[in-house]
This record gives structure tokens, C-alpha cells and sequence, in this order.
């Protein structure tokens, strides 16, 4: 106790007398990281970690922060668990003790939320990688940056990638089909189609929730037959997912193309329990491995080897998170949060190590999203060793080589 | 007009097979007087035994009832004796032995846990089996052939059942059981001994299910908890106790889901199979098919 005190003492007045010092002081970079660390998501934040700390070994090695003399960049992290009371506690330590320079994460939506308010109140710019709730860049603030594409944005990639095969391939899609989950997603999703649907000037010849505990699915894929119409899109749970896919096959159901919507579609034991069947499927994902960029295919090996698994779409945004933080400390050529948030609203990424997403430029809007940010949408096939996932859409991130199978007629 | 007979045969073919599920909880229950609500995991063993013993084997789907039926039948029999019996026993002298049914309960949750523990939450479906998307196409209309299969095993398990329970000295034995536990113990009948057999059969029963689900369903950890509801709205509107209740009931629930969806959106047809199942509650607590029974 004694030593303790006696060592604290001196330390705590030396560090209120450098207290007003401390940013000019500061010999790193100090990023500060809220991930869920243990909890429901820690698989998540993990993945998150490991991108990160890859990303920030690169950029120290390349020499640091050049504008700022070789400064190099150190990564502390705050378990949020999941929580987002924890999560705003975390951030005010963060900004109060550890004096951080930027603050990235949460991972959750519901943490991200209320934890860049407390970002903004102190003027400490927030770069969000993925949490993908809409409304965490609308709330006005000026200091949240998001990499990742909103979630609005899933269905609206949905309809260009119709659009955009429509004009390549020449076929007329005319006839939707919405098949759902009846949960909060699947709903959420049928309510933006049927509006883009409208927009778009397609007729939607059947919307039909389902309950994702159906034992047999055939009624539901009767009424797919029946409605006879061009695309089906789907938002499904892994076992009505596979239920769905073997049935349609079964029924032979004509369709132009299946535009699925990740979740139970992306599951990994989805491929492997339907087989044939899914063939020529649409999925939209965050990001493939395949994703037809400089650089993917070495930092997905490079990633791999380290943690034994592929890239995922939240370590791919954790991964850009830092280089687009990178390229803005080097314009910004100083540690001023106000200055480091200037450098990031003017950003404008389109290359270098972290531009290995399916889009080409990162570039924030007014809001602080992301206004290039896109998932990408897969095509399954097998192209000689078994079924994959082939990326097809964005066009200029497609597998060289492939061409979809556009009608997807069997 | 065709639309509605195509709907109607898959409703009664499926119907049959959610019927066939149900009946070894039917069984169980008329001997036991007990809800048995391990039911669904007895269900998902069965259809991991089927899925190991065609695809380790790669006999034809149907053939997998040769092992999986005596091994259902000894899982049965084994969980009755060694984990539910002692309850039974500590029991004794209670009217409605509640304690067994929270015991199930626990069953229910170890065993779909072990599972996920030994196999992990993948969906695994044969993928390559004689049986896999076949069809019988009628003119425009189509009916799966594996759920026609399915409805003949429901039929042919349901009449042997009735067979064995009135032909057989055991199945006497059984059915004096289930009418009076005391007066059939009186007879020289080891109760206990049939609980263990009733389980048995039930759990042989559900094994039959499993394998006629396998063709085209997958197999995963909590599958059972799918059919688990299911089959308690079956028992409850066909009569508990009642072995053509449970196929009638199921067809019933089979034609609701099947030809529903024609007319509303299928997340309705689920509301009415519960509706339905409340109805038959309140009017006729015995179920369609049962008799008054004072268990």
C-alpha cells in the first residue's frame, strides 16, 4: 500500500501538471477501441481486433504517420460486452483517462448509438466500421464517420443489381415475388422492397411472410408456382432456407433468378445441405474472399494464416477503418480532434492496402456515411471443385473470368 | 378447383406424417398419464440415427427402419428405466406425478444439448438419396413422393400398433395398464415394466417418424422443437391417448397448413391451427376423437 501510494502520488501530480500538455505530448496515436470482448458478440469484436491490429502493424511498419514524423499508431481497447451502458462508460474513460485521439467500434447498433454521442459531446471523432442501424448517422453529429453501408442500403443494392443485369443481359425482369421470414427482419425488408418496387416500376405478384418454424414449406412454394414470377427474393433463417431452396427445385418453379438476403443463405452448412439445388442462387453479403481487388486475395491469406480463419465483412471494415484513419492524420498533419475530423469529412480513399472492398472510393457525406459503401452480391456456382460463392456485382469486383448465369432459369 | 385437390393431397400427406410423429406421444401418454415433453428430442434422435445409418451405410432411406427402429426402442426403453422409473417410484403415492413431467423437461434440454456439444449447430439434409425431390407429376399437379411414402409408414405403423395393443398379451398388458394402473398390478402385471415397454414403443414409433421425415427435412440440433408444438396441438385435438386421433389430428393440422396459404398469408394459417387448438379446449377438452376419460 505504502509503495503503492508513494509511487501513484507522484505520477498522478506529474500527470495533472502535463495534464493541458498531454495531446502535444502524446508520442502515439492513440486509437480507442470499443468491441465486445466477451458476451453474445465476442466472436465479432475478436474478428474486429485481429483486423485491426493487423492493419495498425502494417501502417507502424511502413514507417507510422508520416506528416506527423514516423508517428506510429497504438491500439487500446474497452470491452463493451454488448452493453450499451458499458459502452458509454467505456468511451468517457477512454476519452477522459486515456486521452484518445479517435474512437472506433461498437460492433452492436444498440452500443454504437448512444456511445458516438458521447464522442460528439467532447469532439472526439468516431469512426464506426460496421454497425449498421441507419440511424447512427442520423443524428446530426459531426463527428461519426461510417465505413460500412447502412442497412437501408441492402435492399437498394438489391434492386441496381437487378437493374444492372436487366441491361447487361438483356432480359426483362417485370414480376416480383417477396418471400420472408415473418420476424422483425424479413419484415423490415419486405416494407423497403415493396416501396422500390413501386419506384421501380415492377409488379409485385406475390408478398408473402412466413413463419421460420414451418415444418413443410411446399404451400408456400405452391404459391410461388402459382404467382409464375420472374425473381423471387427471399429473406430466410437457415433451416426454412434450406426447407425453401430443395422444395422450389422439387416444384421445378421457373424463375429468372433467386435474390436471397444473407442470414441463413450464408450460413455454412446451407451450400453443403442443399447442394445442386442452389445453384445460380443470388446472396447479397457484406464481402466475399473472391472480391476481384488488388490486394484482397494477399490480405485474406495474410489474415488467414494469422487467425486461422477468412477475412469476414466486419474485419474487412475494421481493416479499412484504420487506413482511412491513416490517410486522414496524414492530411491532417496534426493530433487536434477537430483537425483529424476535418481530414476525415474531406476523405477521399479510391486505393492503397485497405481498399479491398467491393467499392471503389471511400468518401463521407454530409452525414458522416459512407456514401460509396455497398455489399456485394454472390452468385453461386460450381466451377470445378464444388459449389462457391462467386462474387458477380459490384461489375468491377467481379471473379475475373466468370460471367453470371443471368436468366438463372434450370 | 385443381389448385385446391393439389393442396388438399399434400395437406393430408404431410398431415399423416405430423400425425406419425405425434404418436408415440399419444402412446406414451395413455400409458404413463404423462406429457412426455422430451417428445421432440426423441424426434431428433431418431433423425440422427436415420441420418448416420444411411449415410454411413448409404443403404435406400427406407432401409435405415431396420436399425433405427430396435435402437429407438432400447434408447426408449433405457431412458424410462433408468432416468424416469425412479421418479415413478419416489412417487408412488401422488395422484398426477408432476415431478416426471419436469424430469422430461430436463431430457428435453440435455439431450438437445449433447447434441449440439457432439455434432455442433450445422444443417445436415442427404443430400444424395434415391428419394430426394421425386415426384409424382399428374398432369399440372405434382405430389412428393417421399411424403406419399411417408403416409403409407403412418398408415401401416398405425394399424400395426392397433394390432399389437389388441392381439398380443402385451399389448393387453399394456392397455389394462393404461386403464387402471392399480387393478392391473393387482393382476400380476409389473407396472413398471410396461411404463418401460409403453416408453419403448413410443420412442420405436417416433423413430419410424423420423425416418420418414429424413428424405426431405433436415437435421439439426432443436428440429425436434419444430414438431415438438406441433405434435402436442395433434394429440390434444385428436384425444390424448388416441392412436387414430393423432393421425386424424394431423391431417387436420396438415390440410389447414396446406390449403391456408391459398387464402391468406401463411403466417395466418399458424394462428388458426393455435385457434383451433384453444377452440377444441374449450368445447371439447377430450379432443375430437377421445372418449371422457377420467385419467
Amino acid at each position: 500500500m505504502n509503495v503503492l501510494s508513494r509511487l501513484t502520488l507522484p505520477a498522478v501530480a506529474l500527470s495533472l501538471a502535463l495534464g493541458s500538455f498531454g495531446l502535444a505530448q502524446a508520442n502515439t496515436v492513440k486509437i480507442g477501441n470499443i468491441e465486445p470482448m466477451s458476451g453474445p458478440s465476442a466472436t465479432l469484436g475478436q474478428q474486429g481486433k485481429a483486423a485491426r491490429e493487423m492493419a495498425v502493424e502494417e501502417i507502424n511498419a511502413a514507417g507510422g504517420i508520416k506528416s506527423l514524423g514516423g508517428m506510429k499508431l497504438e491500439l487500446i481497447y474497452a470491452d463493451s460486452e454488448s452493453k450499451p451502458e458499458k459502452g458509454v462508460a467505456e468511451a468517457e474513460r477512454l476519452i477522459n483517462t486515456e486521452k484518445v485521439h479517435v474512437l472506433t467500434g461498437c460492433w452492436n447498433s444498440a452500443v454504437t448509438y448512444p456511445t458516438t454521442a458521447v464522442a460528439e459531446r467532447y469532439g472526439i471523432p468516431f469512426i464506426v466500421p460496421v454497425s449498421v442501424a441507419d440511424k447512427i448517422t442520423e443524428q446530426g453529429f459531426k463527428n461519426v464517420f461510417r465505413i460500412a453501408a447502412k442497412d437501408s442500403w441492402w435492399t437498394r443494392d438489391q434492386f441496381s443489381f437487378l437493374k444492372d443485369m436487366q441491361d447487361e443481359f438483356g432480359t426483362k425482369v417485370e414480376k416480383l415475388a417477396f418471400v420472408y421470414e415473418n420476424g422483425d427482419w424479413g419484415k423490415g425488408f419486405a416494407t423497403q422492397w415493396k416501396k422500390l418496387a413501386e419506384e421501380n416500376g415492377y409488379t409485385v405478384v406475390l408478398d408473402e411472410p412466413y413463419p421460420s418454424t414451418a415444418t413443410d414449406l411446399s404451400p408456400v412454394v405452391q404459391k410461388i408456382r402459382r404467382a409464375n414470377p420472374d425473381v423471387l427474393m427471399l429473406v430466410s433463417n437457415a433451416a426454412d432456407a434450406i426447407l425453401l431452396t430443395n422444395t422450389i427445385a422439387e416444384y421445378k418453379v421457373k424463375l429468372k433468378a433467386i435474390v436471397a438476403s444473407g442470414g441463413g443463405h450464408a450460413d455454412p452448412s446451407f451450400m453443403k445441405a442443399v447442394g445442386k439445388n442452389a445453384e445460380n442462387l443470388f446472396d447479397i453479403v457484406e464481402w466475399e474472399t473472391d472480391v476481384n481487388k488488388p490486394g484482397a486475395k494477399e490480405a485474406n491469406d495474410k489474415f488467414k494464416a494469422k487467425n486461422g480463419y477468412n477475412l469476414t465483412g466486419e474485419a474487412v471494415d475494421a481493416y479499412l477503418a484504420m487506413y482511412v484513419l491513416k490517410d486522414a492524420l496524414e492530411r491532417a498533419g496534426s493530433l487536434e480532434p477537430a483537425k483529424i475530423r476535418e481530414a476525415l469529412a474531406a476523405t477521399n480513399l479510391t486505393d492503397g492496402p485497405g481498399m479491398i472492398v467491393g467499392y471503389d472510393a471511400v468518401k463521407f457525406d454530409a452525414s458522416g456515411q459512407n456514401e460509396n459503401a455497398s455489399p456485394v452480391i454472390v452468385q453461386v456456382a460450381d466451377l470445378g471443385q464444388g459449389l462457391e460463392r462467386v462474387t458477380i456485382w459490384p461489375k468491377n469486383a467481379r471473379r475475373a473470368g466468370y460471367t453470371p448465369v443471368f436468366p438463372a432459369n434450370k | 378447383m385443381l389448385y385446391v385437390i393439389e393442396d388438399m393431397i399434400n395437406g393430408i400427406l404431410m398431415g399423416s406424417i405430423y400425425g406419425l410423429t405425434a404418436m408415440g406421444l399419444t402412446i406414451i401418454f395413455g400409458v404413463l398419464k404423462v406429457i412426455n415433453f422430451a417428445h421432440g428430442s426423441l424426434l431428433m434422435v431418431g433423425m440422427y440415427a436415420a441420418y448416420w445409418a444411411i449415410t454411413l451405410t448409404g443403404v435406400h432411406p427406407y432401409l435405415a427402419l431396420a436399425i433405427v427402429i430396435p435402437v429407438m426402442f432400447a434408447f426408449g426403453y433405457a431412458l424410462q428405466n433408468i432416468v424416469i422409473k425412479p421418479i415413478f417410484i419416489a412417487e408412488k403415492n401422488v395422484r398426477e406425478p408432476i415431478t416426471v413431467i419436469i424430469v422430461t423437461t430436463g431430457i428435453w434440454y440435455i439431450l438437445d444439448n449433447l447434441t449440439l456439444l457432439v455434432f455442433g449447430p450445422q444443417y445436415r439434409s442427404l443430400t444424395a438419396n434415391p428419394l430426394q425431390g421425386q415426384m409424382f407429376e399428374l398432369g399440372s399437379m405434382f405430389v412428393s413422393a417421399p411424403k406419399f411414402y411417408g403416409f403409407i409408414i403412418a398408415l401401416v405403423t398405425a394399424a400395426a400398433i392397433h394390432l399389437f395393443m389388441q392381439k398380443t398379451i402385451m399389448g393387453r398388458a399394456i392397455r389394462a395398464t393404461s386403464m387402471d394402473r392399480e387393478a392391473a398390478s393387482l393382476m400380476g402385471i409389473n407396472q413398471y415394466r410396461i411404463y418401460n415397454v409403453a416408453f419403448g414403443i413410443g420412442a420405436a414409433t417416433t423413430g419410424i417418424a423420423a425416418v420418414a421425415l429424413i428424405p426431405f427435412n433436415n437435421v439439426f440440433p432443436t428440429v425436434g422443437v419444430l414438431f415438438d408444438i406441433k405434435g402436442f396441438i395433434i394429440v390434444v385435438l385428436g384425444g390424448l391417448g388416441s392412436i387414430s386421433g393423432a393421425l386424424l389430428g394431423g391431417i387436420i393440422v396438415g390440410l389447414i397448413e396446406s390449403v391456408g396459404p391459398q387464402f391468406m398469408t401463411a403466417t395466418w394459417t399458424e394462428a388458426i391451427v393455435y385457434g383451433l387448438f384453444l377452440i377444441v379446449l374449450f368445447v371439447k377438452p377430450s379432443g375430437l376423437f377421445g372418449q371422457k376419460h377420467d385419467w
